[in-house]
């Protein structure tokens, strides 16, 4: 998305507009107001006496509230303005937009105020893919409140719009005429509430939204002080730690059947929606700081498991979701989003992470309430997982039309492929898959037999966890290169490419110790390293591209999880160089790490460039940094104690993370620099930072 | 009662008789289905305690309320007709606690295209 353009959002409902705060959509162009993936505003132009307004700054108050200054005119020149405009907008229950015009004149003026409004209600299917809409339009005045409207059967979609001040309304928009006192001001509400029905009398009423607003303010700020603090030399390092914190507040969304409790979608704006994978791998990350995210994620996921079997929907007994919507497409079949399963990894990631958030948390009471979705899950994994019969996850789309191609992370068409570039059949089998399935079942099996109490079945995950890792390690080796297959194609076939997906391998603890020493050497390699963070795809394959999205990007979530593998197989000081790549790129993005960044050499750009299209702030980029704490201080619990072995990146003082909470309550860790002071000045140089000391005493002096 | 359609009911006898369904496994509350002819609104109250269930007839207070045309229901509980979609598309409607009809629609079976041989072959998750 291009960068001029200002986006606020309160769960699924968000606001993008130009600079001026304008809104002019067309169907394939994304700004407007959005909600439940339907663009209920695409047209919102506030004129003064006929003429656009220019902007002079935009000032970002919270992830929900923005404010626009202007002034009347045309053009790039300022002459005599007389007047200036503050646009006050919020999300909170609905848009709401304060007006306020300024007289600095020392003369009375009166102006005709006038906002444009329309909406196209596009699904944001749409909006992506351009196409044409089925129901009819329809648009109405009533009670002074202008309400335009959609229709397709019994689907009713309504944009309420209404000011507080007196105002002339016709079916395109509100007029006002406005007289101004010398140095005096006129300001007005707008609202717009999005409806699928008849609004409630409750929501109209003001009160309604100042309590809504003011409960989300107070919750911004609990959120903020109950998280861990970070002090750190690392300057930089402190203001994506704020960064993240305060996205990952605003990626926050509460299913219906959820009341109360949130959970991370996975993106702006495309994705503020649950996603299995996104959610599971963003509440991985964020365990050690937000671990009630975990909770959420894994109940709403439950919640919508898989119990039968669906062609279109992919949806299978114990399969986890990969995505809900709610538009218009998905609600008249037009696309399987209701929701759709096909992703083959949600499913023992789901387990994975149960386990994992009980050994962060000790919350045995959620771990008793799902076992039955646990083991469901754990049942899918060799019943319905295994497509080709062959002892490994796989996966071939049962919805030919509107299903994915590729139901990994790396969900683009030309993401698996051969070392030479070929692209191989289906069932896919990707290695990634093997290590999510081997890792759910050792953690099942701890489940099983601490908390479940059924050592029988424990037992038996072990064993079929065991014989998958030799399997693995058998079938998967690729012996000439040193490194595991991309994946095993519908012949059992080695798709031999070097991806990043063997970092994945160490995370999950499947690859043997041997190999894994053999992948460390290639996931610090020139091939894969890049020097900003490990390419998707290994320069010089068939398919690399820097530029590519899944064949040879940098993807800052991708390396958090290699960075977590690489601590698990002891590879530290490897840990913290990914880390320091990626977190000292987050400087050139203003601390938010963008979804992907080309994976272009570090010496060759100086810079990280930006993936063209990509959506930010993305919820599992924004978790990144988080788990990249995690992994620099060597976090771990263990048993009722949280273990702290920190490794630091070459040339950072010190890192402390302070209050993390957990089965312990609140406990600090400490991180300290492994280098002597004299080497510091050359690699913070090479990191781009200034060396702590020196700048200290200049500060003193 | 004596609607031409018998489907509706089969479900909810079915349920009836089954009495514990593993679905519902620490699911607890009421969802009263207020499904619509043309004659009349027919109401069943479902009692759901910890996967135990008891059906009946009574128009009582509900935890969550649904309502759809009896029609629609009865390709809903032939698994014709997807519970989510209905929904989004305002077919169905529903009024008070959400998770309820979300723990209920695990009950329905998928499309009858989509069935599968090997559904019930291979319990215990051994490979």
């Amino acid at each position: 998305m291009s960068d001029d353009l200002v986006k606020i959002l309160d769960g699924n409902t968000f606001v993008v507009s130009d600079s001026r705060g304008d809104i002019e959509a067309t169907m394939s162009d994304p700004t407007g107001l959005f909600s439940w993936d339907t663009r209920f505003l695409s047209r919102w132009v506030l004129t003064i006496d006929g003429q656009r307004l220019n902007p002079l700054s935009v000032d970002d108050l919270q992830y929900f509230e923005t404010r626009f200054f202007l002034v009347p005119g045309t053009g790039t020149v300022y002459v005599d303005a007389k007047l200036s405009v503050i646009r006050r907008r919020a999300i909170a229950d609905g848009f709401h937009e304060q007006l306020t015009i300024l007289n600095h004149d020392a003369e009375p003026v009166d102006l005709q105020v006038r906002v444009d409004v329309a909406s196209d209600f596009a699904d944001l299917f749409e909006v992506k893919d351009a196409l044409e809409k089925k129901g009819e339009y329809f648009r109405r005045v009533q009670d002074g409140r202008l309400i335009l409207g959609y229709r397709r059967g019994s689907d009713t979609r309504e944009s309420w719009i209404w000011a507080s001040a007196k105002a002339t309304v016709d079916d395109d928009g509100l007029t006002f005429a406005v007289h101004v006192e010398p140095h005096g001001e006129w300001t007005t509400e707008l609202h717009v509430a999005p409806a699928r029905t008849e609004l409630a009398e409750r929501e109209l009423r003001p009160q309604h939204r100042t309590a809504v607003r003011s409960d989300m303010e107070r919750g911004l700020e609990r959120w903020r002080a109950q998280a861990p603090r970070v002090e750190t030399d690392w300057e930089w390092l402190r203001i994506v730690y704020e960064r993240s914190l305060v996205d990952l507040a605003a990626l926050r969304f509460s299913p219906m059947s959820l009341p109360g409790h949130s959970l991370p979608a996975a993106g702006l704006p495309w994705f503020m929606t649950m996603f299995g994978r996104d959610s599971i791998f963003t509440s991985l990350q964020a365990l050690p700081f937000a671990p009630d995210l975990a909770a959420s994620t894994l109940r709403a996921l439950a919640q919508r498991q898989g119990t039968r079997f669906d062609d279109f929907r992919e949806e299978e007994p114990g399969r986890i979701l990969h995505e809900m919507r709610f538009g218009e497409m998905t609600a008249f079949e037009e696309r399987p989003h209701s929701p759709y399963f096909g992703a083959v990894d949600a499913t023992p990631l789901f387990v994975v992470l149960l386990d994992e958030y009980e050994r962060w948390t000790g919350d045995r009471g959620l771990v008793r309430e799902l076992e039955p979705e646990a083991r469901a899950a754990l049942h899918w994994i060799d019943a319905y997982g295994d497509r080709s019969g062959n002892g490994y996850v796989s996966y071939k789309r049962r919805n030919e039309e509107t299903g994915l191609e590729n139901q990994c992370w790396k969900d683009s068409w030309d993401s698996i492929s051969f070392r030479d570039g070929t692209i191989p059949g289906f069932p896919r089998a990707t290695c990634e898959l093997q290590g999510y399935a081997y890792d759910a079942k050792i953690r099942g099996a701890r489940l099983a037999r601490t908390i479940w109490k059924d050592p029988g079945f424990a037992d038996v995950l072990e064993r079929q966890a065991a014989d998958l890792k030799r399997r693995f390690n058998r079938d998967f080796w690729v012996e000439d290169g040193g490194y595991f297959a991309l994946a095993l194609d519908e012949e059992g076939r080695q798709v031999d490419a070097l991806t990043s997906n063997i970092g994945h391998l160490l995370w999950s603890g499947i690859a043997q110790r041997a190999k894994a020493r053999e992948c460390v050497r290639h996931l610090m390699g020139s091939r894969l390293f890049s020097g900003w963070g490990v390419r998707t795809l290994a320069e010089g394959q068939g398919r690399y591209n820097p530029i590519g999205y899944h064949v040879g990007t940098v993807w800052p979530f991708d390396n958090s999880f290699i960075a977590w593998g690489l601590r698990r197989y002891g590879y530290k000081a490897e840990a913290a160089r990914v880390a320091a790549g990626i977190l000292d790129a987050a400087r050139f993005f203003l601390g938010r790490l963008p979804e992907a960044f080309a994976g272009y050499e570090r010496t060759e750009t100086k810079y990280p460039v930006e993936y063209p299209t990509s959506c930010s702030p993305q919820a599992w980029s924004t978790g990144a940094p988080l788990l990249f704490l995690r992994t620099m201080l060597g976090l771990e619990p263990q048993g009722e104690h949280l273990i702290v072995d920190p490794m630091l990146p070459k040339g950072i003082g010190f890192i402390q993370l302070l209050d993390i909470p957990g089965r312990w309550g609140r406990v600090d860790a400490f991180g300290r620099e492994r280098m002597g002071r004299e080497a510091y000045p050359r690699i913070g140089r090479e990191l781009g930072l200034q060396p702590y000391g020196e700048r200290r005493r200049g500060k003193r002096a | 009662m004596d609607e031409q359609t018998d489907t509706t009911r089969e479900f909810f006898d079915g349920l009836a008789a089954r009495r514990s369904e593993p679905l519902l496994h620490g699911v607890t509350g009421t969802i009263r289905f207020d499904l619509t002819t043309d004659e009349a609104v027919e109401h069943w109250l479902v009692h759901i305690r910890d996967g135990d269930v008891k059906v009946s007839r009574r128009k009582a207070k509900a935890d969550c309320v649904v309502t759809a045309d009896r029609d629609l229901f009865d390709r809903v509980v032939t698994g014709e007709v997807n519970t989510v979609a209905a929904v989004l598309r305002n077919e169905l409607r529903i009024d008070g606690q959400a998770a309820l009809p979300l723990a209920f629609q695990r009950l329905l079976p998928g499309p009858a295209d989509s069935a599968r041989d090997d559904a019930t072959s291979d319990e215990g998750g051994a490979r």
